[in-house]
């Protein structure tokens, strides 16, 4: 120490310098009392808050904060100073003269001196205004990448859900085409099956018809009753297989349709004498039919098949006896309707008549198989399994769409829809009457077109037999040929199928040019072709179905020469 | 989980009578440390944390059962009824004050002398002329801040628990914290402790009552800690020379005496 007084001012430019220090760092400082209160403050701090240092002096450090921190500085940060010594960077609020906030950090610490004993407290305060903004952005940011994640989360599990539809969706789609093509190819087989069948029956029955006729002309003996009953024996199982064949072809939409307008609910009142005595006395049936009733466009003894063929079903469903319900109405189904059902159905006008019974029911796997030819629940040699078949394609042959609901234990609604019959007038109702039996012949032309030889020549037999004269040609040009020869010509009897690209109706339509008033006769055993559009006949067409019989062909070409 | 390990209890002390220390709303069971040990010679002590705070199980802590201070007096119940403590002393800071009336009129036996240490019954003050210390608007404000989830707040305790060159002693609990509590936790705490009004559960209280209260506490007011000692017939005041809402830190010694007199 110098005695020049030079180290007086040195000491006092230092303390000038100490006091610069804390006055005016950029920081806030503040010195207070173990119990918080405040016995200096440096200017910095004191500016922060927009008053003068004095005005801080005396009071305690919670009161500058707002009330959360004043709180949480009195039960949580007071007691962590006491018990750590410090803390440091605690995130908290002043309260300005203006009534603002200052986001501050605080660090504070307890000054001991020898004994342990708080001296005083130091608390540093940081301006936290800028990281507490960063702070908020950070949070912002967090909310916005948090909602966004949810968002996500949300969104995928909805494209999930999407695609699990859209895949379910896509899968019942492709499995009721599998069953539409199914059915479909069944129908293809059946059908062309059941056509040959036709063609062999044709002749088999026409071989035991020449047979009976020769014998009866023999002397009686035991040896001609055998043979006679040999005879009728085997027509009576020919008889039987083109029944069966018959089915199968209905199955496969290829039977021929004589569909006419027809009050549905007329029909149904009218059978209901047969149904009752069909069903039993166990069961009561019931007919319910609406008011209004639209007429429909169906061939009705096919109909009445059909409900014949329900009625059986729903018998044998029904052993300890039951309710059978049949109801007409007038239905609409609409494009949302027709859009989820297997086969092609028109939306429209309908007429509904639906079979309900009060029997066993029916699983969904059986449900799946119903229509299947063959496909029977019924033991062997109880069902054919042939007769829903029949109802399901004499239905989808008519235009219409056929539905069956059935829970097992409550039993099974059939609904059948029949296309509504528009243009009402336009076609005259058919005379239902059958022509009477007639079996003489005559003595006009009649060419012959088919191309199965034994089927020609059986029909050929027949027709002269009946004492007509007979031409008769292979295909459509032999027949046009044979047309151009003989002029006289009365009768084309022509198969509608024929082969080398002329078919029967094309023949015909060619006949009659070159021959107006040539009389046209149609047989097929088989419809899906030419003559028939969907299954209808043409008005005005002439059509035997195979297999005929003698008196079958005898009595219908004479009812066409007579026309 | 037994009840006490839940509660992180701590059992010492060597008397026959236990006396139970049960912390307030903020930090745990550490609250106590200047106090607790100065009955170890003459009584039982038990020290815990409230679910929650501490070193308690946070797997326990039930939103629904906690929203109110009843959650809280039924944990005290179990707890010291599986401690087998009867007609033992209760000292409860700040509101759990509160929580050893509650848990002392539902379970009589377990106490026979209670020591509040800053209690308050209610803490916003009311237009019937009850002043709680609080506006409404300003716990509201309170309320608000913390479900604003600011980082500094849901964070702030972690730095408080860094370095403490100055008090090597407490060295090992560094790790622990002193005042560790999940924000989420605390936010809850604060709403139960804020917004309750149990001024009518100070009538017919059992036992002794003791209420300390300190000079200048901004949380629990010297008018509360009057209205707490007029409500209970029989009950001793203790005006305090520490400042603060916690004598047991500030003033240890001075909250010791007190006590001491009392048990």
């Amino acid at each position: 120490m110098s005695e020049d007084g030079s180290s007086v001012s040195g000491e006092r430019e230092a303390a000038d310098d100490l006091e610069d220090l804390f006055e005016f760092a950029p920081c806030g400082y503040l010195s207070a009392q173990p119990d918080s209160r405040i016995v200096r403050v440096n200017s910095t701090l004191a500016k922060w808050l927009g008053r003068e240092p004095r005005e801080l002096v005396g009071r305690r450090f919670p009161d500058l904060l707002n009330i959360a921190g004043k709180i949480y500085y009195e039960t949580h940060f007071a007691p962590l100073l006491r018990m750590q010594g410090a803390f440091h960077e605690v995130a908290l609020d002043l309260v300005r003269a203006d009534g603002s906030l200052l986001p501050v950090l605080v660090n504070a610490v307890e000054r001991q001196d020898a004994n342990g004993s708080v001296r005083f407290i130091r608390i540093t305060v940081f301006n936290a205004s800028d990281r507490r903004r960063y702070e908020q952005e950070l949070l912002e940011a967090r909310r916005t990448a948090e909602d966004a994640s949810a968002e996500l989360r949300k969104l995928n599990a909805d494209l999930e859900m999407r695609v699990a539809a859209a895949v379910e969706e896509r899968m019942k789609a492709e499995e009721a085409l599998r069953q539409a093509q199914k059915m479909e190819a069944i129908g293809q087989l059946t059908g062309g099956v059941a056509h040959d069948f036709n063609n062999l029956l044709t002749v088999i029955l026409g071989g035991l018809d020449t047979i009976r006729r020769q014998v009866s002309t023999l002397p009686g003996s035991p040896t001609t009753e055998r043979i006679e009953r040999s005879i009728r024996m085997a027509s009576h199982g020919a008889e039987r297989a083109a029944t069966l064949t018959a089915r199968l072809l209905a199955f496969a939409r290829r039977q021929p349709l004589e569909p006419k307008p027809i009050d549905a609910g007329r029909l149904v009142t009218n059978l209901a004498d047969l149904l009752q005595r069909t069903l039993g006395e166990t069961i009561a049936l019931e007919t319910v039919t609406g008011g209004g009733l639209w007429r429909a466009q169906a061939d009705p003894g096919e109909l009445e098949n059909a409900l014949v063929n329900l009625a059986v079903n729903a018998r044998d469903a029904m052993p300890g006896g039951g309710r059978l319900t049949i109801e007409t109405g007038n239905a609409h189904l609409d494009e949302s309707y027709v859009a989820q059902v297997a086969e092609p159905v028109a939306a429209g006008q309908y007429v509904l008549i639906a079979v309900s019974d009060t029997g066993t029911g029916m699983c969904a796997a059986t449900l799946a198989q119903v229509f299947e030819p063959f496909f029977t629940t019924k033991d062997v040699g109880k069902g054919t399994g042939l007769g829903l078949s029949q109802v399901y394609g004499f239905v989808r042959q008519s235009g219409g769409h056929i539905r069956i609901y059935s829970e097992v234990g409550e039993g099974t609604s059939v609904k059948i829809y029949l296309p509504r019959l528009l243009n009402e007038g336009l076609v005259p109702e058919s005379e239902t009457a059958a022509a009477a039996a007639v079996t003489h012949g005559g003595t006009e032309t009649i060419l012959v077109v088919e191309d199965h030889d034994d089927l020609r020549s059986f029909s050929t037999g027949i027709l002269r037999e009946l004492g007509y004269r007979v031409l008769e040609a292979a295909n459509g040009r032999r027949a046009l040929e044979a047309l151009q020869a003989a002029h006289d010509v009365d009768l084309l009897f022509t198969d509608v199928v024929l082969p080398e690209g002329m078919d029967g109706r094309r023949l015909a339509d060619e006949a009659l040019r070159r021959r107006p008033g040539i009389k046209v006769l149609f047989t097929t055993g088989y419809t899906r072709n030419a003559i028939v559009h969907n299954g209808r006949l043409d008005p005005g067409v002439n059509l035997i179905g195979k297999p005929f019989s003698f008196e079958n062909l005898a009595a219908k070409v004479r009812e066409v020469l007579d026309s | 989980m037994s009840v006490a390990t839940k509660h992180n209890v701590q059992v010492r002390g060597a008397g026959e009578q236990t006396m139970v220390f049960a912390h307030g709303f903020g930090c745990d069971q550490n609250m106590w440390r200047y106090v607790e040990p100065a009955f170890e010679g003459d009584f039982r002590t038990v020290l815990f944390d409230h679910i929650g705070a501490g070193g308690s199980d946070l797997g326990a802590y039930d939103r629904a059962k906690y929203a109110s201070l009843e959650g809280y007096a039924d944990d005290v119940i179990d707890l010291c009824r599986e401690l087998g403590v009867r007609r033992g002393i209760y000292v409860g800071h700040s509101v759990s004050a509160m929580i050893g009336i509650l848990a002392a009129k539902k379970a009589p036996e377990l106490f026979e002398k209670l020591v509040l240490v800053g209690p308050s019954p209610r803490y916003i003050d009311d237009t019937e002329g009850y002043v709680g210390g609080f506006s409404e608007a300003q716990i509201h404000e309170l309320l608000e801040f913390l479900d604003s989830n600011h980082m500094g707040w849901s964070q702030a305790m972690a730095p408080v628990i860094m370095g403490n060159a100055e008090r090597p002693e407490l060295g090992e609990e560094l790790t622990n914290s002193f005042c560790r509590t999940d924000p989420e936790i605390a936010k809850a705490f604060a709403r139960a402790t804020f917004l309750s009004d149990n001024r009518a559960d100070l009538v017919d209280v059992p036992g002794q009552v003791l209420v300390l209260q300190c000079s200048e506490d901004v949380i629990a007011p010297q008018c509360v800690g009057e209205f707490v000692h007029r409500s209970i017939p029989g009950s001793q005041l203790v005006i305090l020379e520490a400042t603060g809402h916690c004598p047991n830190l500030s003033a240890p010694e001075e909250t010791i005496a007190a006590i001491r007199a009392f048990v």
